[in-house]
């Protein structure tokens, strides 16, 4: 049972893709936040946080996932989930944030469904 | 008087003339004598039933007794506290004839003038070349710094104790001011909460409240702000007050939730969002129960426990969790809670627990699970519930990481029910 976290990012024409795997809380979430301004997202580019390997996401995951929501909005960017795990998915329904995260089911298909003019 | 040295030649031979001595010690410039009398280390010799045979200076010195009322007058037994010669005839004497020696005992040694002196023990028992035991060899070290060093340490750990339960204290107290001191009596209603803290150093976000709006009208609202410690606390300090603060000004549960999300979403945003899941409730009576309306913004849905046994969730879909979005959606269902029906609402440290911390899986509660635990209850009264739930939380011992709030309302069967 992976019992920390490990992020791995990469660069795509739409924008950077960060994976995120392991335990997302109290513990971790940290990790995450302080990743995202080296991130350097430029304006109408797309920040696709690949969930596939996220093995739990508690409120203080789901508040890092917001953080980095914010921080894609601020930097003119544009945010998208890929393969969210059924139990997130599950908790992103109870509290409401499934409209808020565009999702899809992998970070190549995030990747496709960009469209460069932004916006 | 035994001036027997019964075959013990010590670490040195007796007494040599002072000169011979003087030329050793020039060659070596220590000699054995000089050291066995003033090692760093008291020496002492006794024969087999305690009675002092030799001993060195430095012991002397320590104790302030002089060596003709020691040597062949006392016993080892006669240089302990009480206590320590009671240890000495129970547990040091028999270990000692049991297996030849006995190492680093600490005890007390009374010094002529009173005092007492830690000291550590070793004591060998020296045998003759027919395997005969002939005496007792003992050395004492001085154990006054290592006790010092000792009591500062035990005083350092009581300091860190008391800190730490001043800590808890205050998380403690903290906690207590963040809910309700005794829920509001309601004419017709049977009220039970509980709040369990998983930590005891770090206060959790869950909340709840139970409070009189306008005539025969009642507010309740329950929930649970992300994060842990003294930040989350703040939200929650907020969170309580803004909801009551808001249902006096207009008690409709949507308007009450928007204006929670809009006080958190201006406070808070950016890098460090703040959020809670709440579930807020209008109770009026009604057909001897209550019509309760139920807003809920991101919040677990509440469980209907009924009269007839049956019990089902009702869900509120589309609520979006409170203080992240600018305009966030809240949903809403309105439920009639008939004579013998009771509403559980709860956090989501219930159904987040593990189920077997000790055997380290990672199986949770879940909310299937809750679902059966009703359907079980129903029909049910508050204080039941409430009462079964905490049966729960103990079968999950650690299991449960999060703070937990429950909060149970029920509709009474006895004509109690009727007043208005």
């Amino acid at each position: 049972v992976t019992k920390h976290l490990t992020l791995h990012t990469r660069t795509t024409t739409a924008g950077p893709v960060v994976e995120i795997a392991g335990d997302l809380d109290y513990d971790t979430a940290g990790q995450v936040r302080a990743a995202l301004p080296g991130l350097g997202l430029r304006p109408g580019q797309q920040l696709v946080l690949d969930l596939g390997s996220l093995s739990f996401c508690d409120s203080s995951g789901i508040t890092v996932l917001i953080a980095a929501r914010n921080h894609a909005l601020a930097a003119g960017a544009s945010i998208a989930l890929a393969a969210v795990p059924d139990r997130v998915g599950r908790i992103f329904r109870i509290v409401g944030l499934e409209q808020v995260f565009p999702t899809h089911p992998t970070a190549e298909a995030a990747e496709a469904a960009w469209r460069p003019a932004g916006g | 008087m035994s001036k027997t040295d019964d075959g013990e030649d010590g670490p040195c031979r007796g007494d040599e003339p002072a000169d011979e001595q003087a030329q050793f010690s020039a060659l070596l410039e220590d000699s054995a004598e000089d050291l066995y009398e003033h090692a760093p280390c008291g020496y002492l010799s006794t024969q087999l039933d305690g009675r002092i045979a030799k001993i060195n200076a430095t012991l002397l010195d320590w104790l302030g007794h002089r060596r003709e009322d020691l040597v062949g007058r006392k016993h080892f037994s006669d240089l302990l506290t009480v206590g320590g010669r009671l240890y000495h005839e129970t547990h040091f004497a028999p270990l000692l004839r049991m297996q030849g020696e006995v190492n680093g005992i600490a005890l007390e040694l009374k010094a002529a003038d009173g005092t007492r002196l830690p000291v550590l023990i070793t004591s060998t028992v020296k045998t003759g070349s027919d395997g005969q035991p002939l005496l007792i060899r003992t050395t004492v070290f001085d154990a006054r710094d290592r006790r010092a060093y000792e009591a500062e340490l035990l005083r350092a750990r009581r300091e860190a104790d008391r800190e730490r339960d001043r800590l808890q204290t205050l998380a403690t107290t903290l906690q207590e001011t963040l809910l309700p001191p005794a829920l509001v009596d309601v004419p017709g209603l049977d009220v039970a909460a509980h709040y369990h803290i998983a930590s005891t150093d770090k206060v959790g976000g869950d909340f709840y409240d139970l409070f009189p709006l306008d005539a025969g009208t009642w507010g309740l609202f329950l929930g649970d702000v992300c994060g842990k410690g003294a930040a989350a606390a703040a939200i929650t300090s907020l969170a309580r007050y803004t909801l009551r603060a808001a249902a006096v000004y207009d008690p409709d549960p949507v308007a009450v939730l928007g204006n929670l999300n809009t006080v958190l979403n201006h406070e808070y945003n950016g890098a460090d969002p703040r959020f809670c899941t709440v579930v807020f409730g209008l109770l009026t009576p009604d057909r001897g129960g209550f019509r309760i309306t139920l807003a809920s913004g991101g919040h677990p849905p509440a469980l209907l426990m009924r009269a007839d046994g049956t019990a089902d969730f009702l869900p509120t879909p589309g609520g979006q969790l409170i203080g992240v979005l600018p305009d966030a959606h809240i949903a809403t269902t309105t439920v009639h809670l008939a004579p013998g029906d009771t509403l559980l609402l709860h956090t989501d440290g219930l159904t987040e627990a593990h189920t077997n911390a000790t055997a380290g899986s990672e199986d949770r509660y879940g909310d299937d699970a809750l679902l059966d635990f009703g359907r079980a209850l129903a029909p049910t009264t508050a204080s039941r519930t409430v009462s079964a739930v905490r049966d729960l939380l103990d079968t999950f011992g650690t299991g449960v990481d999060d703070d937990t709030a429950v909060l149970a309302v029920h509709a009474p069967r006895t004509p109690s029910g009727e007043q208005q």
